[in-house]
């Protein structure tokens, strides 16, 4: 188990290094001049030179990577070229919305799935069943950002029952939440699609085994079963998928908040472009890179965690 | 061959309707696409205008045909570039084993932390978006998916008699990964590719919604949706639409994928 | 106590057990016996109320005076456990393998018999202890996958005997096992049989620990109980001929001397059991049968005495 982890965090850190290279090599060596680049081409020479000496171009292109991390592990992402301020203080400013949005996206993304996916599983082959894999169907075919707009023209813009966009702050607790509720419902429809099906085949899977049978044999009721003998042991492949979703989920964020106009980091993400602030994309590209990366060491610690088997074989 | 499964067929029409949509409108549309005339805004549907005309008066059954084209030529352009660099990666893995598969396949892994929209996101900033962006983007993340695939089926083959054969023979790696690994692969690529292609048009669409993608004035309808809701109060059914256009679209892909792979896939009994 | 009268089990194909009719009263020891797809399994799921969703229970089943012959789920799972209890052939899938041994069994009492956890625990490391499996206070903790496949077997009979079953059927509990550790499991049953006076039904291929561990036994072929009687009775003087080529072709010191002079092989039955759609409408062993009459294939054969065969009345 030791060794199991300690390759896992391995490759973790490298993966990490890896992804910043990436990143690091497209803003930076991909453009040819990123000054240029942020300034356009009727930039003057003086600017182009102070801009760079800003920078730090005029520096080997190695030693500005290294620069680079080291400022990121610490937090320090450089000056924001659109709002004069660190990046790290709009990061942190911004961070509590996005992170809330992902968070309730994938709580309400994984009850959903595990109770739609179950409850079709229960129903295998009965109208049920074939109701929910319909929709799930159709859920995996539509765009989050259309769901949204459909849901703000019924609930917004016909019953006004919640706002269509904006975020009051979180000075006001109860605003706050209700302008949260429709992001959060677009997001998680559309993920629980794909995971309510990875849910139902693999309950079904577990369904079938010798100790699903016992658990009958020893006379516990269908929803006994159901929930505390088959979805343990179906979670195991679901906590996988759950993973690769959190990756989804969190581009999926960047969208949802264009939406609704949330001002989180994806808001942010699409002010810099429009900026032309390139070391702002650049720390919110890595950031939301390393979160997928991270979401998916998370997972292979989740098995360990689930899966007694695993830990005896590592 | 026994029947076909249903979602190959719903698929196999949907798709149909997509594309033909799209290349019907290579040479005919209802009205020229971009014609404007402000008087007739927001007009509702009509013998003249089958979907009414938006905020410029332009016809909208007329944009989500030519959005079809764009649509699809998209998806088609990025899945196969990606689709081509991937397999050829994942053969030459399969082919070569050792260092260069692990090496290959460590890339493929470091891929996969990247979704489009992070990377249409970093070169949309340093190039501004652009419909390129969009593509590139697109045809970067399906390398992995195709290199993945492409090494575990070409691992199978490569263990199979008739290889072992031809290399007896004297055949290269090269020719043997042309001449009997890539035909006996062909079916789980195909299916595969059909699935991306499902991803792609989805792709498309959110990263055109964004501005990433393609820009004014050529018709999309990932751009249209974010126009429509700027005027949400005013003409709602605009929204609807391109929206249905995507999901018919995506749909047909997901279901054809599913359907071919049903049909392909010998080891999967199906337990329906 | 079980009776089960006229009891037939219809699956898609065809009738996996046709008119069983047999009594099983506290302590007695019952074995069954007969080839793969002979309908055992499917008898004894049967007797749990588990028999496959596309199947259909007709006949009569009383347990303790209740009639179970179309009764719900419900009134199933307050049966099982407490009054029958199942266990399987495959001890390391039959349990569940993110679960510990020790919740696996202290499970049914806390559901069934209300009890905390804290008396639970202490039932099972009684019942971990009446089943032989050493060092009990340490296997209540582990996984299924930690201990062998003879500890699993006796974890899954503690789990059985867990709410103090008045039957527990034992669908091939020793086929996945060591002959030796095979043998202690046969007589761990006996032994817990007896002391319980729990009845015992005792599902095998093996005749020799269907030998050992009952004291009655019913042939089953194709779904028919062909013969049943004492199990000294049957096994050493067998009347029907599927009986008779079921002991021969087993290897004994006997045959084996017979048929090593002659080059020769084991005898065997001719031919496999046919699949349910595929049995004969009258005597389900026609076809095979070494002593078929005419009326064998089309007629079934009435029961006589302890068998159902039409030759019975010549002692065949």
């Amino acid at each position: 188990m030791g060794y199991f982890l300690f390759r896992r965090t391995i490759s973790f850190v490298l993966t990490l290094l890896a992804v910043s290279v990436v990143v690091f090599a497209v803003m930076n060596i991909l453009p040819g001049d990123p000054a240029l680049s942020i300034l356009g081409l009727d930039a003057t020479e003086d600017a182009l030179a102070a801009l760079r000496e800003e920078l730090g171009l005029n520096e080997p292109v190695l030693s500005r990577y290294l620069a680079w991390i080291a400022g990121a592990v610490q937090g320090d992402f450089g000056i924001s070229q659109s709002f004069r301020v660190p990046v790290s203080e709009l990061i942190a400013e911004r961070l509590p919305l996005t992170v809330s949005l992902a968070i309730s996206g994938m709580v309400v993304t994984v009850i959903l799935a595990v109770a739609l996916g179950v409850a079709a599983a229960a129903n295998h082959g009965k109208a049920g069943d074939w109701g929910i894999m319909f929709l799930s169907q159709l859920g995996i075919a539509v765009p989050a950002f259309w769901l949204s707009i459909l849901l703000v023209l019924l609930f917004a813009v016909k019953l006004r029952w919640l706002p269509p966009g904006g975020f009051p702050g979180w000075s006001e607790p109860a605003a706050a939440v209700r302008s949260l509720i429709l992001p959060t419902v677009a997001l998680a429809l559309v993920q629980s699609a794909v995971l309510a099906r990875v849910t139902r085949s693999s309950a079904l899977e577990v369904m079938r085994l010798d100790y699903i049978r016992t658990a009958r044999a020893m006379g516990f009721s269908r929803r006994r079963v159901l929930w505390r003998h088959v979805l343990p042991n179906a979670l195991i492949p679901i906590v996988t998928i759950v993973g690769l979703q959190f990756a989804a989920l969190v581009t999926g964020t960047i969208v949802i908040e264009n939406v609704f106009y949330l001002p989180g980091l994806g808001r942010l993400i699409f002010q810099s472009i429009a900026n032309r602030d390139l070391p702002t994309v650049q720390a919110l590209v890595m950031l939301f890179a390393a979160i997928v990366v991270t979401a998916n060491f998370i997972v292979d610690l989740l098995y360990l965690a689930i899966d007694p088997r695993l830990k005896a074989r590592s | 061959m026994t029947r076909l499964p249903p979602n190959l067929i719903i698929g196999a029409v949907l798709v149909a309707l997509v594309a033909g949509t799209a290349a019907l409108s290579l040479v005919w549309t209802p009205h020229d696409h971009t014609l404007l005339n402000i008087r007739g805004k927001f007009a509702p549907p009509s013998e003249l205008h089958w979907l009414g005309t938006d905020q410029l008066g332009r016809d909208v059954f007329s944009q989500l045909m030519v959005a079809a084209r764009n649509s699809v030529a998209v998806a088609l352009i990025s899945v196969c570039l990606g689709g081509v660099i991937g397999v050829a990666l994942g053969l030459l893995a399969s082919a070569m084993g050792g260092v260069v598969e692990d090496v290959i396949m460590r890339i493929a892994d470091i891929g996969f932390a990247f979704p489009a929209l992070l990377f249409a996101i970093m070169l949309a900033a340093v190039f501004g978006p652009s419909l390129m962006v969009a593509i590139i983007a697109i045809a970067f993340i399906n390398i992995p998916v195709f290199a993945r695939v492409t090494r575990a089926s070409a691992n199978q083959i490569w263990t199979r008699e008739y290889v072992y054969a031809a290399r007896a023979a004297g055949m290269g790696r090269v020719t043997i990964s042309r001449d009997h690994v890539l035909p006996n692969i062909a079916a789980p690529i195909i299916v595969q590719a059909t699935i991306e292609f499902a991803i792609a048009i989805l792709a498309e669409a959110a990263l055109s919604y964004l501005g990433l993608g393609a820009q004014p004035p050529a018709p999309s309808w990932g751009r249209m949706l974010s126009e429509a809701q700027t005027l949400m109060y005013l003409a709602p059914q605009l929204a609807i639409y391109p929206g249905l256009c995507i999901v018919t679209a995506v749909l047909g892909f997901s279901l054809l994928g599913d359907g071919l792979r049903d049909i392909t896939d010998p080891r999967l009994v199906r337990q329906r | 106590m079980i009776e089960a009268a006229g009891l037939t089990v219809e699956l898609g194909a065809g009738q996996a057990v046709r008119e069983a009719s047999f009594v099983i009263a506290p302590g007695d020891r019952i074995g069954i016996v007969g080839e793969s797809g002979c309908g055992k399994t499917m008898l004894g799921l049967a007797l749990m109320g588990m028999v496959p969703d596309a199947g259909r229970v007709s006949g009569s089943l009383t347990v303790d005076g209740t009639q179970m012959v179309g009764a719900g789920e419900a009134t199933w799972q307050r049966l099982r456990a407490r009054r029958v209890a199942m266990i399987f052939q495959e001890p390391m899938a039959a349990l569940n393998p993110i679960k510990r041994v020790g919740e696996t069994v202290m499970e049914p009492m806390m559901v069934h018999l209300g009890l905390g956890r804290d008396a639970a625990r202490a039932r099972a490391l009684e019942l971990f202890r009446e089943v032989g499996i050493p060092d009990p206070e340490a296997r209540l903790r582990q996984f299924p996958h930690e201990i062998s496949g003879g500890q699993r077997q006796r974890v899954l009979i503690a789990l059985a005997l867990a709410c103090d079953p008045g039957v527990l059927i034992a669908d091939e509990p020793t086929t996945a096992l060591d002959a030796n550790v095979a043998l202690r499991v046969t007589q761990l049953l006996v032994g817990l049989a007896e002391r319980r006076t729990m009845g015992l039904v005792f599902i095998s291929h093996d005749l020799a620990a269907v030998a050992r561990a009952t004291e009655r036994v019913m042939v089953m072929y194709g779904g028919d109980i062909v013969e049943r009687g004492a199990t000294g009775e049957v096994l050493v003087r067998p009347r029907h001929p599927y009986t008779q080529g079921l002991l021969s072709a087993r290897p004994s010191p006997g045959n084996m001397r017979a048929t090593a002079g002659r080059r020769g092989r084991l005898p065997t039955i001719p031919g496999s059991v046919p699949p349910l759609a595929e049995l004969a409408p009258g005597c389900r062993f026609s076809g095979r049968c070494p002593v078929e009459l005419d009326v064998c294939r089309g007629e079934r054969p009435p029961l006589r005495g302890t068998m159902i065969c039409h030759r019975a009345e010549e002692g065949a």
